[in-house]
């Protein structure tokens, strides 16, 4: 008979179990920093995913084949024009694209539409109401077109429209400012200018971590209004851009970079995205920043195996009377060792399950209070358990040793 | 061939000027079947000796043939599978396992060897049912009587079937009744076969016995055949002796129940507090006994 028989293996869990139960509070106590553990970073993992999920249901809003052009260089490429690495500060407050490179891009050959975004500062309000959290974004006529989002009432402002102050706007926006859903010919004030509201989207998907505004919360208003708005000056943050065939984006956007570059001196001082990358860059924020929190958080992990060490070392000293019986009825050192490593494994292991059914638990409630929406996925379950089970043996292999050399006769006079 | 061959054996604790001697080159032949009983006073071996016996420790020089074979080169895990299917041990505090239910303690030797669960719960059973103890299996040793206990404790050393059984002090914390119904259990279970090595205090139990061996100072001072029901003299001398002691013997450090050893009888008589007390026990002894059987 093998040293580790099924037979002794299920009599190990069965008696490690029964440790447990008959010490029920101690237990949880030792479980503790492994059911935190466990807890904190399948949340945070599972929110990461969540946002993940979100974001790239948002970037599918606005087609496959749609080209994103962002100033300052934020990306950096590999030889075969692949990402090799994201700089998120070059992302933000760079202040190089112009309304010239607009006209540049729209003249690129394979170019069916560009369309500027235009971050407009100001404050929307309509009567005593202010719209909280959102943005303002001229922009052109062509912009309906990028959109797979259609407007749900009334209709985008047309090309006829572009000096005239007309707004259209997201579904939350119209739940803030009018507290209606269909608020169309009704007004809104920003700086105060008048907007006729022209239409109302129906629902983005949308995501609360993303590189783009959430476009239920926006107002759109025609581009040449918004300029004048901002006395002529207007930070171009984005322009969107679509090819004629679908199948073209790479090419397209060779020739747009080329353009580009002719006049920007050579300079290579704006990002070129396709609609994947823009995908990729959103993941990499949210891996690296799930991941600090998650390293953060394993960090309870290790404190938990250390308090199941120590609960074990005490359990070992405590029950040294009945290893030295267990001795001298014939165990061996390695079945001894079995016992005690056993015992900590199903310990670390039942904490593991208990932080993965609280983590159901947290991520329910998140749900239910926030708008965000964590998703727990399998392999992250199986990570959590597997995790656990390791602490368990690294954690429970000291005193189980402890255990297992304990000299029989000491042992038994203890 | 012997069961149980020690030569020469002999072990020290400590080293240096604190080296402690608790065995000094004994030699000890069991064969298989006997029932010893071994005597002597706290600190004179007994347990030390057992506990080589029982494969629990080893000597520090000397030779020990178990079965014709020397268990010297044996590894922690032969010894430990040694002690598993030729040894059953029966301690002086029962040493059951609180956390088990009597009857998985019963089984517990039989979950080292592999038995599969089902099958080590029946044989235990069974054992349980040869102690008397059918009804109990699944009381917690908590709540068991001593004697009950020390009979659990006696199943659990039987239930492998073992060549030797070792009891240190089975009695010690019996009442007499306990006592005598344990004893009855390790007398029939000497009639099947086995062998016996059992150490105690009471020279009452050696009744039980078929050899007596004696021990001071790590030595085996004496070692006699005895029929069992009879308890010979020699023990009987130190069941009745009234321990007292001299200044003397204080000085010297030495228990009177020492001075009432085999061996020790000339030195004793010539000191007058001793010989006042062994007069009494003599007299004492003259009366008619209740026996015990």
């Amino acid at each position: 008979m093998s040293p580790l028989g099924s037979s002794l293996f299920r009599g190990n869990v069965k008696m490690a179990l029964a440790a447990i139960r008959g010490a029920r509070w101690r237990s949880l106590m030792t479980m503790g920093g492994v059911i935190i553990g466990v807890v904190s970073v399948v949340t945070t993992v599972s929110l990461g995913e969540g946002v993940k999920r979100q974001v790239s249901g948002q970037i599918n809003r606005l087609g496959s084949d749609l080209i994103t052009v962002r100033p300052g260089q934020a990306v950096s490429r590999d030889a075969e024009g692949r990402l090799a690495g994201v700089d998120f500060l070059a992302a933000f407050g760079a202040n190089t694209l112009t309304e010239q490179d607009l006209a540049v891009i729209e003249k690129v050959p394979n170019v069916e539409v560009a369309v500027p975004l235009n971050a407009v500062t100001g404050l929307a309000e309509a009567g005593d109401h202010q719209l909280k959290n959102g943005s303002i974004i001229a922009t052109s006529s062509g912009m309906e077109e990028l959109l797979r989002t259609r407007v749900e009432f009334g209709g985008f402002f047309g090309e006829e429209e572009s000096d005239k102050p007309v707004a259209v706007i997201g579904k939350r926006v119209a739940e803030q400012l009018f507290a209606e859903n269909v608020p169309i010919g009704k007004s809104l004030k920003i700086r105060g200018q008048e907007f006729i509201v022209r239409g109302i989207f129906e629902e983005f998907e949308s995501s609360p971590l993303a590189l783009n505004a959430d476009f239920n919360r926006t107002v759109f208003i025609p581009y040449n209004v918004g300029k004048k708005l901002n006395d002529g000056v207007l930070q171009l943050y984005q322009i969107l851009a679509k090819p004629t065939d679908a199948h073209d984006v790479l090419p397209t956007i060779a020739l747009m970079r080329e353009a580009l570059l002719n006049t920007h001196a050579g300079q290579e001082d704006f990002t070129i995205l396709k609609a994947s990358e823009t995908l990729t860059i959103t993941n990499r924020i949210v891996n690296l920043l799930t991941g600090l929190i998650a390293a953060v958080a394993a960090i309870s992990l290790l404190v938990g195996g250390i308090g199941i060490m120590n609960i074990m070392l005490v359990s070992v000293t405590e029950r040294t009377k009945e290893i030295g019986v267990r001795k001298a009825v014939g165990a061996t050192n390695f079945q001894i060792l079995g016992q005690f490593l056993m015992e900590a494994v199903v310990l670390s292991l039942v904490g593991g399950l208990i932080g993965v059914v609280l983590s159901g638990l947290a991520n329910f409630l998140i749900r239910i209070l926030t708008d965000l929406q964590p998703v727990i996925t399998w392999p992250v379950v199986a990570a959590a358990c597997g995790v656990s089970l390791l602490v368990g043996v690294i954690f429970g292999t000291a005193p189980a040793l402890k255990a297992a050399r304990k000299d029989p006769i000491e042992a038994l006079r203890y | 061939m012997p069961i149980v061959e020690l030569k020469d054996v002999s072990k020290l604790y400590g080293f240096g000027d604190a080296t402690t001697i608790a065995l000094e080159e004994v030699s000890l032949s069991v064969e298989k079947g006997e029932f010893v009983a071994i005597m002597g006073a706290s600190g004179c071996g007994k347990t030390t000796l057992m506990n080589i016996i029982g494969l629990l420790d080893r000597p520090t020089h000397g030779e020990y043939q178990l079965s014709g074979r020397a268990v010297a080169k044996l590894k922690n895990s032969q010894r430990s599978r040694a002690r598993r299917d030729r040894m059953g041990f029966i301690f002086q505090s029962f040493n059951l396992l609180p956390r088990l239910n009597v009857l998985e303690n019963v089984a517990l030797p039989l979950a080292y060897k592999g038995v599969s669960q089902t099958k080590r719960l029946t044989q235990a059973a069974l054992m349980l049912e040869r102690v008397g103890l059918g009804d109990r299996e699944y009381f917690m040793p908590r709540q068991l009587s001593g004697g009950q206990a020390q009979r659990v404790a006696i199943a659990r050393a039987l239930v492998n079937n073992p060549d030797i059984i070792i009891a240190d002090e089975p009695t010690g914390n019996l009442d007499s009744g306990s006592s005598r119904l344990a004893m009855e259990l390790l007398s029939d279970i000497h009639q099947t076969g086995h062998t016996i090595l059992m150490v105690t205090h009471n020279p009452e139990l050696t009744r039980y016995a078929e050899r007596i061996v004696y021990m001071q100072d790590g030595q085996i001072v004496h070692d006699e055949p005895s029929e069992i029901g009879n308890v010979p003299r020699r023990a009987r001398r130190i069941m009745f002796y009234k321990p007292q002691t001299t200044e003397d013997d204080d000085l010297a450090g030495v228990s009177a129940l020492m001075n009432a050893m085999p061996g020790r009888e000339a030195k004793a008589k010539e000191r007058k507090p001793i010989r006042r007390g062994k007069a009494k026990a003599i007299k004492k002894s003259k009366k008619p006994k209740k026996v015990i059987r």
